[in-house]
């Protein structure tokens, strides 16, 4: 199956997206020339990566696999080679452009099946690939009686869109290829799908001990940790967890269609955040005694949490915040920190959708439209103590002598859950107490300090 | 079976080599006509390899415009939209894989823009060549659209730097030049707009380098020094524009012998028998260091993958004091390469790299060797692009005398660090 049109615009106009209700769509093409993020390739490589038993192979020219193959730490547990980290890729030439690249895909194919021996391979087409109109969808049907493992085509080139479409197109191919071709031995009664959890730094490692404690297995995840046969049996499982991604709702909605599978989206930034989470998940269920021992291990969680906090919490007492980041991040970080005892003033919403702007309200009271315009003034007007944002912002923190935390930075340790809000707060307050952002706002010997 | 596919790749494309030509244009915007994908690729690599923001903008084709746009539709709404919010006094206008396989015709597209924008256009697909072809390409593009003829000469060096040279290596090498008494112009220059400082820009355009008007009279330049085989053909090209202007090439400057010649070179050049003293001391030092690691790097075997011309420098210096090149992986071909004293040089990634792995090996590429180090327990020594993992990339020098004994120091340190554990 190509990608095509139809799909494309199914995939736009989601009915389950709140945005669809009305007119305007955060999903329109790119404008030239105005435009940031990435492409639809990179959003089909982060929901799949994370497969560490599958070869992913990229059929593309340098740039798509060299410029980004080892850049998002999304650990697994799998004890044979782990694939997320590493690249394949058929490397297009000219003589590929002008004489097809089927061969050398069809040989590359066989090389990683001979060498490696993955459980499946993920061969993922990009703009070129396209364009040359390789018979990709031929070879790897053919392989695939050939050798007996799923082969399985992503259909998500960079010029259909952007990362979120592409993270669409990964999971209906992986609805159409893996999803219920294989049957597990037993069921388990509260057996549950993770989707959208990339295992970004270890975050579902986070919480995922917690709702075992309570009773409920994790049956496959799509795809942080995951594996390919789990994921195979998914359609056994009793509900599907979207977590903190919209961009999947699609895969969620089809798989209700399809195997009777209700779902519940859930963010497991913060302790009131993580604890209705597993509310949600629990509630689902429908079951008397899983929500009692659910409420006892949120109980037992929370109280350990709240132990740890104490000295954090002293220093992070009355410090007020704002917050610049984009997407789900403009609230589900606001709520982290305001479980740690921050006033978070304001939030930007320039890069939210109209549903994230809905839910950020609910959190704080100032919503950014323009953060450019506004934020040095909010900083001035409300005794702002920290600004959390992208890089681009650094240097008005240090204009205005606050600590700075960039929240866009590629994260070194897991914000998630009950054990991911400590290290928020260590970091938070390893910030507030760092005199670096006072010092480099130094002026220098040789400037005017009253001009 | 010969591997069909790319293993861990080493290769890093054109249209990213072509970025980092323009972002040592001041004031510039590098407008990569592709998909959205390929501009995002590129910033969020080189954001966090240099730790500062990027100026990029894409033309983001889409599924229609790849199709029936020749590409005059796309750049020309792309040079709207950007100029709506900025004002670039450059634009770099560069292809991708996906705009050349559909034969876009830019320089039509800017000759239309052009009397209103400052246009360069370069071709570079990425299923062509690699970053220093991308990048000598897009130098090459500004010396013949934006360098006028001139028949007089002045006191002044145009100097171009490879690819894969640090701000500060361009820095300092700007400086030595300045030693004997020249002006210097370093075309692209980022030791002004990658190296790291502190600036009120929000990073829209290129924060510093070389300005457009000074890159129109660069064809005045007494000489033209290019370092790195790479941009030789550069060095023609500016060459062309002047018929008195002299080309001075090197495609090593690393280790004592190399770095002899360049200055010997630059002393007859600017007609002096002596540099400036500090040259003298820092040879000394350089000697030095060469005595007192040659016990550890003597012998040493050397894995080296990385861009060619910054191989060459790397072998140079670790060669002088005894080590041996054990392989050598370079992600293209380029003569450059012959310099090398290894019997394994090969064309490849880093699944050739792995080959030649094990715990007595010195192992010097980017930071995606980091795992395969530790799978061999070999020494590493991260250098070229990308490192996400070591901090203050921009301000490595590992050029001429005091570089060169600075790295001397740094591999044997690595090495005896890597021994007692």
């Amino acid at each position: 199956m190509m990608v095509n049109k139809k799909q494309i615009k199914e995939l736009l106009s989601e009915s389950a997206c709140s945005h669809n209700e009305q007119k305007k769509s955060s999903c329109d093409k790119p404008k030239p020339g105005a435009t940031s993020g990435g492409c639809a390739f990179e959003g089909a490589q982060i929901a799949l990566f994370p497969f560490a038993d599958a070869v992913h192979l990229v059929h593309a020219p340098s740039t798509c696999l060299g410029s980004s193959w080892e850049t998002r730490a999304t650990p697994s547990s799998y004890e044979g080679e782990n694939n997320t980290y590493l690249g394949y890729s058929t490397n297009i030439t000219a003589h590929d452009v002008i004489f097809g690249g089927n061969k050398k895909l069809e040989d590359s194919i066989e090389y990683i099946i001979e060498h490696k021996n993955p459980k499946a391979i993920f061969v993922y087409e990009t703009c070129v690939s396209a364009m040359i109109g390789d018979d990709m969808d031929n070879i790897a049907s053919r392989m695939e009686r050939k050798y007996g493992i799923p082969i399985v085509v992503v259909h998500a080139p960079g010029f259909v869109g952007g990362k979120n479409l592409g993270s669409r197109l990964a999971g209906e191919v992986v609805l159409d290829k893996l999803i219920g071709t294989r049957e597990p031995t037993q069921i388990h009664p509260f057996g549950i799908n993770l989707i959208g959890e990339y295992n970004v730094t270890g975050d579902m490692w986070q919480y995922t001990p917690i709702l075992e404690k309570i009773g409920i297995k994790v049956v496959s995840t799509l795809a942080g940790d995951g594996r390919i046969e789990s994921i195979q049996m998914a359609h056994r499982a009793k509900l599907n967890v979207i977590v903190c991604a919209k961009s999947l709702v699609t895969l969620c909605r089809k798989m209700e269609e399809r195997f009777g599978i209700p779902y519940v989206s859930v963010s497991f930034y913060g302790k009131r955040d993580t604890s209705n989470a597993i509310r949600s998940i629990v509630n689902a269920f429908n079951n008397e005694e899983l929500s009692k021992r659910a409420e006892a291990v949120i109980a037992e969680e929370e109280e350990i949490l709240e132990k740890k906090l104490i000295p954090y919490k002293k220093i992070l007492k009355s410090k007020k915040a704002i917050l610049n980041t984009g997407g789900n991040k403009s609230w589900s970080i606001a709520s982290a920190l305001q479980d740690i005892g921050i006033e978070v003033v304001a939030t930007s919403i320039a890069k939210a959708t109209l549903e994230d702007i809905e839910i950020a309200k609910q959190y704080v009271p100032i919503l950014i439209k323009s953060p450019a315009n506004e934020q040095a003034k909010l900083i001035d007007e409300h005794n702002i103590d920290i600004l959390l944002a992208g890089g681009r912002s650094l240097y008005t923190a240090i204009k205005k002598k606050i600590a700075f935390v960039d929240v866009n930075q590629e994260k070194k340790v897991s914000y998630g859950a009950y054990g991911g809000l400590e290290n928020l707060a260590k970091d938070v307050c390893a910030a507030v107490q760092n005199p670096v952002f006072s010092v480099v706002g130094t002026s220098a010997p040789w400037e005017c300090s009253h001009a | 079976m010969l591997k069909p596919l790319e293993k861990n790749p080493l290769k890093l494309s054109q249209p990213m080599g072509a970025l980092l030509a323009f972002l040592g244009v001041k004031n510039c915007m590098p407008l990569m006509h592709g998909a959205q994908g390929c501009a995002s690729f590129s910033k969020v690599f080189f954001t966090r390899h240099f730790n500062d923001p990027i100026a990029i903008q894409t033309t983001a084709v889409n599924d229609i415009t790849a199709v029936i746009d020749g590409g005059d539709y796309s750049i020309s709404e792309a040079v709207k939209n950007i100029t709506a919010k900025v004002t670039p006094e450059l634009i770099g206008l560069f292809t991708t894989g996906l705009t050349e396989t559909k034969g876009d015709d830019i320089k039509g597209v800017a000759s239309v823009l052009q009397p209103e924008h400052d246009i360069v256009y370069v071709h570079t697909p990425d299923f062509e060549g690699g970053l220093e072809s991308g990048y000598a390409k897009s130098v090459g593009a500004m010396i013949e659209q934006l360098v006028k003829s001139q028949e007089h000469i002045e006191q002044k060096i145009t100097l171009i730097p490879h690819v894969s040279m640090t701000p500060l290596e361009v820095e300092s090498l700007k400086e030595q030049i300045e030693l004997f008494g020249w002006d210097v112009f370093a075309l692209p220059d980022i030791s002004e707009s990658l190296d790291g400082h502190l600036g009120k820009k929000q990073g829209a355009l290129s924060s510093n380098g070389i300005s457009v008007s000074q890159i129109q009279e660069l064809g005045s330049s007494y000489a033209v020094i290019t370092i790195g085989n790479s941009v030789y053909g550069c060095g023609e090209k500016l060459c062309s524009k002047n018929k008195k202007m002299q080309h001075l090439h090197f495609d090593i400057i690393g280790g004592l012998r190399a770095s002899d010649t360049f200055y010997n070179s630059l002393m007859s050049l600017s007609n002096v028998s002596y540099p400036h003293p500090s040259v003298i001391r820092w040879r000394k030092r350089l000697q030095d260091a060469l005595l007192d690691t040659h016990f550890i790097l003597g012998g040493c075997q050397i894995v080296l993958a990385c861009e060619p011309d910054l191989m060459v420098i790397l072998s140079s210096i670790l060669t002088e004091a005894g080590g041996k090149i054990k392989a050598a992986v370079s992600p293209t071909k380029s003569s450059a390469l012959d310099n090398i004293p290894s019997k394994n040089i090969i064309i490849g990634d880093l699944g050739d790299a792995e080959e030649f792995l094990d715990e007595h090996t010195l192992f010097i590429t980017n930071f995606h060797g980091e795992r395969l180090a530790h799978k061999y327990h070999s020494a590493l020594l991260t250098r070229g692009f990308p490192n996400y993992e070591t901090l203050g990339n921009q301000l490595k020098d590992d050029t001429l005398y005091e570089g060169s004994a600075k790295l001397l120091f740094e591999a044997a340190n690595c090495v005896e660090t890597h021994m007692h554990h």
